[in-house]
């Protein structure tokens, strides 16, 4: 417990340290070493604490979520450093300290210190957003700003209506404890709705893509990868503390396929990357909703890790070619944006051998039938949207590597990793499976949707009016499961 | 009884900001409902802790129940929380008002 504590007060001792004094970068590496020495120190895992002892400490402990989580946000960081080399100290030490308070929250077992996370990450994620300045990435920041608000207000509420019924925060007490009291049920249901708005579940954080789309290349990586993954991990302790489940495969369900709809008819690449986004959240709420945890988390750092590989990549080639559309986009790109594009579209499609295969194929062996139908059309929806990005894959000479070779090893040593963790992977169907379902999203693309139709983005007022209906019928489904 | 009153007054100010927050074109009515919303969710947690008769959670008060400390300590942080969000979001405004000369949400997001 003390070695991860040591390495998240690092973190966050040596970002706020490099805001005050200049020299990010190099603190930034500093906290990076103290961070993979600490994971080290720690790796196979602790047994819960509390941190400030006894009657009021805040529950820590070093879990298989806490494992993933700094085995997600480790290599993210390294790969954003060099990716963003050339950028400023200040810009390097935000991003430790926004690392930092995901590893806080990865170890986190307590509701507040998961609020104060879940807020903190919103402030970093706007200041770094909003940092260089373009009127739009402003608006996007500003708007993620209000939202958050709304959702942490409401987090807040269920907090409180815990809090108030059981006199405990810890979510290894709450666990232990009967859930049958009205107020405790509407509760969690807030709970619930406050962290979707900071997860980007369907209706509740449909601005999440705008803003992941406007925010600068290494940003939209982190955002995406890393910082939505804090959202979901608070969601996976909400599910451990309550019986929710019937509610987050609901969610999941709702958040895929709403997710698929607004990525299939986006042109704009990086917002087309964040609603894709919001559409692979589907499968993770699903296998949390299962309690398959095992697979859930495993494709949480792969989606993390692939999907950070996909915004450096597409967030290079906008910055090439000055345009951000896809069918302006084609031909012409440097290699390694290609290969990488190339890379994580192979991965989040769930092609074997690499990450996306294993994460996709795992949720659906021990499931019930209609739960691997929910998959099998997740996976559908995730091909026919990704197919678009097949007119991009024409190299040309030159560019530079970046972030690039990184994330790219990490999605093939992880996607190999996979079958060691599953071994159920090696027989033929998940194999004939998962490319018979691309073959059939490529031709469902090819010969389907061959008009482009506009989907009405969700206005800013609307989108509060969503938060607070869905927050509403979550919380009437959670009374009456 | 002072507790529930309390109480209600937090989920009426909540829904006050809130309902300023949907109905509200401005940005800026927008945040300060979020403001008043978010100040209805820390008076929430004060009266969660409250206990009729109780003293206040300090050391060496004299004799008889206190009220519940945790509640408190959280609030604290929250509203340090709120301060610094409503810091940036009126920084981002501000700027944001001086390049648009707008304040509008209709229109900033158009061409957003």
């Amino acid at each position: 417990m003390n070695a991860a504590l040591a390495g998240i007060c690092g973190y966050l001792g040596l970002g706020v340290l490099g805001l005050v004094l200049g020299q990010g970068k190099i603190l930034a590496l500093l906290a990076l070493i103290g961070g993979v020495t600490s994971l080290a120190l720690w790796a196979p895992g602790f047994p819960e604490g509390l941190v400030g002892g006894l009657p009021f400490g805040i529950a820590v402990a070093g879990d298989l979520w806490a494992l993933g989580i700094w085995g997600l946000a480790l290599p993210l960081h390294l790969a954003v450093i060099v990716q963003g080399w050339r950028k400023d100290g200040l810009y390097h030490s935000l991003i430790t300290v926004l690392i930092g308070t995901c590893l806080a929250g990865g170890i986190s077992r307590d509701l507040f210190n998961l609020y104060v996370v879940l807020e903190l990450s919103s402030l970093l994620s706007v200041i770094l957003v909003a940092k260089e300045g373009r009127s739009a990435a402003l608006w996007a920041a500003l708007r993620y700003l209000l939202l958050a608000g709304v959702g942490m207000t409401l987090y807040l509420f269920g907090l409180g209506l815990v809090y108030g019924r059981t006199g405990s925060l810890a979510i290894t007490v709450l666990s232990q404890m009967d859930f049958p009291h009205p107020s405790l049920r509407i509760g969690v249901g807030f709970l619930l709705a406050g962290t979707a708005v900071k997860a980007g579940v369907f209706l509740l954080g449909l601005w999440l893509p705008p803003a992941h789309g406007q925010a600068p290349t290494e940003i939209s990586a982190l955002l995406s990868g890393a910082v939505v993954k804090l959202g979901i991990v608070t969601l996976a302790r909400i599910a451990e503390a309550f019986p929710v489940e019937p509610v987050l495969i609901f969610l999941g369900i709702v958040t895929g396929f709403g997710g698929i709809v607004y990525a299939i008819f986006e042109r704009d690449l990086k917002i087309f990357l964040g609603h894709s986004t919001v559409s692979q959240l589907g499968y993770m709420l699903i296998g949390l909703g299962l309690g398959s945890w095992k697979a859930a988390l495993f494709y949480t750092v792969a989606h993390g890790i692939f999907k950070g590989l996909l915004f450096l990549s597409a967030g290079m080639a906008v910055e090439a070619k000055g345009k951000r559309d896809i069918p302006d986009l084609k031909g012409g790109l440097p290699w390694p944006v290609v290969l990488g594009l190339a890379l994580g579209t192979w991965a989040i499609v769930g092609l074997p051998p690499l990450a996306g295969f294993a994460g996709k194929q795992a949720l659906s062996f021990q499931s019930p039938s209609w739960a691997k139908a929910a998959v099998i059309g997740l996976s559908l929806g995730t091909a026919v949207s990704f197919a678009k990005l097949l007119l991009l894959l024409k190299p040309k000479k030159g560019g530079t590597l970046g972030g690039f070779p990184f994330l790219a090893g990490g999605v093939v040593a992880l996607g190999m990793w996979g079958f060691f963790l599953f071994p159920e992977l090696l027989q033929l169907n998940p194999w004939l499976e998962a490319f018979s379902v691309v073959l059939f999203g490529y031709a469902v693309y090819r010969f389907a949707l061959t008009k482009p139709v506009t989907i009405p983005r969700l206005k800013t007022d609307w989108a509060i009016f969503s938060i607070l209906a869905c927050t509403f019928i979550l919380s009437l489904a959670v009374l009456f499961i | 009884m002072e507790s529930l009153s309390g109480m209600a007054l937090a989920v009426a100010l909540a829904t006050l900001g809130l309902w300023t927050m949907v109905a509200r074109r401005n940005v800026l009515w927008k945040l300060l409902g979020l403001n008043v919303a978010s100040g209805g969710s820390i008076l929430f947690l004060v009266a969660l802790s409250h206990r009729s008769g109780a003293r206040p959670a300090i050391v060496g008060l004299g004799p008889g129940p206190a009220v519940d400390p945790l509640p408190q300590a959280l609030v604290l942080t929250a509203i340090v929380i709120h301060f610094a969000t409503l810091a940036l979001a009126l920084a981002l405004l501000i700027v944001l008002t001086e390049r648009r000369h707008t304040q509008d949400v209709k229109k900033l997001e158009e061409e957003g």
